[in-house]
């Protein structure tokens, strides 16, 4: 699936993932998905979990070669 | 900026009754899958980070500001980042867990047990996992239980009473953490003991005790270990008697309830195996024994008043007496059957790694390890 935007958290540990993505997807319209790599394990459940709890949609998540990657829809 | 505390600070206002508000910013599946527990009533919030991130002002005012806070995360970085959070918001007293809720999973605290004075007997609580590994000290030697992953804590305990660790024994083949029994062992250049019901088909070097045994430290003289099969929970599930006067009973008698048979997937077979052996080898050892299990559920009921994880084996036997009044076979195993639940997922993978049947990375240990146990066979 195409994203609008993206954003390369790799080598941050928690809190920062979630930090910056917040920051971003704060910048996008309604409706538009950014894509969040990360590196930090502890991402796998915090993504999907901030997603989840603020209204953003949880697209997609995989994992390759140590990192995740997790395409986020934005809410209203 | 915010100030840090420690596991073992944690444990100490716990045990003490010192009356911090407790809030865990992790994400609430991995609170509800493990959280910080102790022995007096705890007072605990979980708001995950995100949630001050998106929603500071409401988030925030879910905390009296005239308490002190002390924030715990999984790693710390959101906790510190939450404290610092908190004191720009105006609260006075906050302060955030060092090396986040691992350092909790695996803080061990050493407490005395009261014993003869020519030796002395040391219970290491984890209460992270609520598990118990002991330490049996005579004459310059040690010999250590069930210890856990951890094997620097035993180490600098007997270096720092000048003690020669001489044995590590294991009571069965743990599946629910990460045991530090064989590499103690093998850094000691020592006996690592255990029964073959469980470690005959591992890959570890390990000397077989046998029913009856009597292990001494090495001197003729001096208290003993008397070994006791006590299968059920495990085939090679052992109890070992110290000096007539104590039981380290494993994952066999617990203060409340007694070990899950149904973990090997051999529910009736272990349940009846577990019902002779409470019969036959267990209640007829002496009701004056000191029951020092290697485990608890619940701290309000097992522990004593010096926190301690012990009891008389008469007192445990009356505290279990809808287990032990069970009077025939059938009604035993219909209790097991009745009180059965799921198994942790990655018990089969701790067995394996105990077992060296299967390798894996720090990372990986840390993970399988944390999280507390769920050995017993009922739940209060």
């Amino acid at each position: 699936m195409s994203h609008n935007d993206e954003i390369d958290c790799s080598g941050m540990s928690c809190p920062l993932p979630v930090v910056k993505s917040k920051m971003k997807i704060d910048t996008m319209s309604p409706g538009e998905v950014l894509k969040i790599i990360t590196t930090d394990p502890g991402s796998c459940k915090d993504i999907p979990a901030w997603a989840n709890r603020v209204g953003h949609e949880m697209i997609e998540e995989a994992e390759e070669n140590g990192k995740y990657y997790f395409l986020v829809k934005r809410g209203d | 900026m915010s100030k840090s505390f420690t596991a073992a600070d944690m444990y100490g206002w716990i045990e003490e009754g010192i009356g911090h508000l407790y809030l865990d910013v992790r994400n609430e599946d991995d609170f509800a899958r493990f959280h910080v527990e102790g022995p007096n009533n705890i007072e605990m919030l979980n708001i995950p980070y995100f949630d001050f991130l998106e929603m500071p002002e409401e988030s925030t005012e879910k905390l009296d500001d005239s308490r002190s806070i002390r924030v715990i995360c999984a790693k710390e970085g959101s906790a510190q980042f939450i404290s610092d959070m908190l004191e720009e918001f105006g609260f006075a007293d906050v302060q955030w867990l060092a090396n986040g809720i691992v350092s909790w999973g695996n803080l061990l605290v050493a407490k005395q047990i009261p014993s003869p004075e020519h030796y002395e007997v040391w219970q290491f609580n984890r209460p992270g996992k609520a598990s118990c590994s002991y330490g049996f000290a005579y004459n310059g030697e040690v010999m250590f239980f069930d210890v856990s992953k951890d094997v620097s804590f035993y180490q600098r305990f007997a270096e720092d009473r000048q003690w020669r660790i001489v044995s590590v024994f294991e009571t069965h083949l743990q599946a629910d953490y990460i045991s530090g029994g064989p590499s103690l062992a093998e850094a000691c250049g020592v006996d690592y003991l255990a029964h073959d019901g469980d470690f005959a088909t591992s890959n570890i070097t390990y000397r077989p005790v046998v029913d009856g045994e009597r292990i001494g430290f090495s001197g003729a003289a001096g208290p003993s270990v008397l070994c006791t099969h006590s299968p059920g929970h495990t085939p090679g599930s052992t109890t070992y008697v110290l000096d007539d006067r104590y039981m380290i009973s494993g994952d066999t008698v617990f203060i409340v309830s007694v070990g899950r048979p149904d973990l090997g997937k051999k529910v009736v077979e272990w349940a009846k195996q577990l019902y002779i052996t409470l019969k036959q080898r267990i209640c007829v050892l002496p009701e004056s024994l000191a029951v020092l299990p290697g485990h608890y559920t619940d701290w309000a009921r097992e522990a004593d008043d010096a926190y301690l994880i012990m009891n008389d084996f008469g007192t445990v036997k009356a505290l279990n007496e809808s287990i032990y009044g069970l009077e025939s076979e059938q009604a035993f195993v219909s209790w097991v059957e009745e009180h059965m639940r799921p198994q942790p997922e990655t018990y089969d993978r701790i067995r394996k790694v105990n077992a060296h049947l299967d390798e894996v990375d720090a990372a990986t240990a840390e993970e399988l390890d944390l999280g507390k146990n769920q050995c017993a066979a009922s739940q209060g």
